[in-house]
């Protein structure tokens, strides 16, 4: 059993359709769409390449308006919070792990940690501390002055990890997390996701085509073609 | 740390644009110590030859650009204008040196050596010409034809030997050359014509009744006195010469705007999915804007340190290959520069600003 209680949802999406209006044909990318995620829970997109997932991910985060529909965050629908309101969400209470990690290059692991916690405005001293524990609790010190590119896969992905986790986010947002990982290290990446759930009580929606994280999700969403099946 | 890092991922870029950059700011820097100079060569010699009141014909309001003659009764009546210690008229004509076969054209300036007024206001070697067949050349001149002190040159058939180099009289475009009155009169084959006449008053008496009494009874004639002649110089060198300053300036702070805005453009664009992380991890834009106005405040403060490491040593080669450019730097001047140059790369930053709104969060996605 879960070893924090879920409350009320953390996100929320009613009926949420994303129609990209281009030069082209319109395509829906997302169609009709109902979710909801709790505090601690643990929530799985599954589905293959070019079925709307990352799309949804950006719904959830704010970062996208949906077409119709509505998405509430902490309880408060999207469209009441300003755009500095957002910002200020995704750096204190949101963490992403990005497909292919996304670290920046010219950083080293512990610049690319330390520069998250800039953004929701922890003193020098306090970002300094915090790096170090993050890096120590992936068993990651040695990287610490290390830049991306001398790296392995599974380095990176630790990093990109502890970099979503810094700022105690509360809602965790992965898109492909284990994509280019091979399965012991996919297995240990989705085994860290699920303790950040099951033990700080994080929300984590993961997007993933890949179906060896399901054994670890509290729940299991299909999506194909912008659906849930 | 980011800003720097990323300017340095790209050595050769970051050297290029430093190198280009730091050549605009030599260029300004050059400019404005040309400018300096000239300022100083075209009135210097009427700043230093302080007199009371400065009389010439009415239709002209100085010396570099305009046409005065006073007859001998003319210049005999200031003489006798009561209060009127000292009257020294100066006559200045074009003439052209020779020396062989090097030649150059001089503003010839006769004037009467024991007078004390109207000669050259500051030697370099040398002294002043008390006779005809003497004459005292201007520096750069002298060093641009090669004409070396002491020897003898040809003026108009005459022989004269050079007995000074003077300092102060390189008017960029002309350089001023000293011989006595009588012998510019000679020159020009008319007796008693002068251009202006120098007045300094007797000790006690006021100036401003004499000039009324110039100009009252002198029909044709004005007299001003010794800092609004050399204003009435000043703007008239200005007009001749801050046109072309101003625009080469306004070329030199656009090509530097436009590198840096370039540069920090391209740096932008080839980061963007960095900065879409950035965003999407909750920068704030401020944070953002702050990487960039960094990075331009930053290039700007390398280029300016190496524009003045630069700049002395150029200054030094082209006044060695053009003596008649003269230069002068001041640390206001070179001030003035480096804080026009990071106004204009804090510009530069706001227009590679600008395309930062254009970059999306789901570019982070793709």
């Amino acid at each position: 059993m879960n070893a924090v209680a879920m409350t009320g949802p953390v996100v929320r999406l009613e009926k949420v359709t994303k129609i990209f209006d281009g030069s082209g044909p319109p395509m829906t990318a997302v169609r009709n769409v109902s979710l909801e995620a709790r505090r601690g829970e643990m929530v799985l997109l599954l589905g293959p390449s070019g079925s709307g997932k990352t799309t949804l991910l950006t719904i959830i985060a704010g970062l996208a308006k949906p077409t119709s529909g509505s998405v509430s965050l902490f309880g408060k629908s999207v469209a009441e919070y300003s755009a500095a309101e957002l910002q200020s969400l995704r750096a204190e209470k949101v963490g992403f792990i990005f497909q292919t990690f996304l670290l920046i290059d010219s950083l080293t692991a512990g610049e690319n940690i330390e520069i998250v916690l800039r953004f929701c405005r922890k003193r020098r001293p306090e970002r300094a501390r915090k790096t170090r524990a993050l890096l120590g609790e992936l068993g990651i010190e040695h990287l610490a002055g290390r830049f991306p590119r001398v790296m392995s896969q599974g380095e990176k992905q630790r990093v990109a990890i502890a970099r979503a986790i810094a700022n105690d986010a509360q809602l965790l947002i992965a898109d492909e997390p284990t994509g280019s990982l091979e399965t012991r290290q996919a297995v240990g990446i989705i085994g860290l996701l699920h303790a950040q759930a099951k033990t700080r009580g994080t929300t984590v929606i993961v997007a993933s085509h890949d179906l060896r994280l399901k054994e670890y999700a509290d729940r299991t969403l299909h999506l194909q073609d912008g659906e849930i099946g | 740390m980011y800003a720097v890092r990323t300017l340095r991922s790209q050595p050769l870029r970051l050297i290029l644009t430093i190198g280009g950059i730091a050549l605009c700011i030599v260029l300004m820097f050059f400019l404005l110590a040309v400018y300096r100079g000239v300022a100083d060569g075209s009135v210097e010699y009427i700043r230093q030859n302080r007199a009371d009141l400065w009389v010439i014909q009415d239709n002209a309001t100085n010396i570099l650009r305009g046409s005065s003659l006073l007859s001998m009764d003319q210049i005999g009546a200031i003489a006798r204008t009561p209060g009127v210690r000292t009257a020294a008229p100066v006559l200045f004509l074009l003439s052209t040196i020779r020396n062989g076969d090097r030649l150059g054209t001089v503003f010839l300036t006769g004037f009467e050596p024991e007078m004390g007024l109207g000669g050259p206001p500051l030697l370099a070697w040398g002294r002043r010409p008390r006779a005809d067949d003497e004459i005292v050349l201007d520096r750069s001149f002298a060093l641009k034809f090669g004409f070396e002190a002491g020897e003898e040159v040809d003026l108009q058939g005459n022989r004269l030997k050079i007995v000074g180099i003077s300092r102060g009289t390189n008017a960029f475009v002309i350089q001023y050359a000293f011989v006595t009155l009588r012998f510019a009169r000679k020159l020009i084959g008319v007796p008693g014509l002068a251009t202006c006449v120098l007045v300094n008053a007797e000790p006690g008496a006021e100036i401003g009744p004499i000039r009324e009494e110039i100009c009252d009874v002198l029909a044709g004639l004005k007299a001003y006195d010794h800092e609004t002649f050399l204003a009435n110089n000043v703007r008239e060198m200005r007009s001749g010469f801050l046109p072309l300053l101003y625009t080469v300036a306004v070329i030199g702070a656009v090509v530097l705007t436009a590198i840096l805005s370039l540069l920090l453009s391209v740096n932008i664009l080839e980061r963007r999915k960095d900065f879409a992380i950035l965003k999407t991890l909750g920068s704030p834009m401020p944070f953002l804007w702050g990487m960039v106005v960094k990075q331009a405040l930053l290039i700007a403060s390398v280029s300016c340190a190496v524009a003045l490491i630069l700049f002395f040593p150029l200054v030094r080669i082209v006044e060695r290959i053009s003596p008649e450019v003269t230069t002068k730097s001041t640390v206001g001047q070179i001030g003035g520069v480096v804080a026009a140059v990071l106004l204009m790369s804090l510009a530069s930053s706001f227009v590679a600003i600008r395309r930062l709104r254009r970059i999306y969060f789901l570019e982070a996605f793709s």
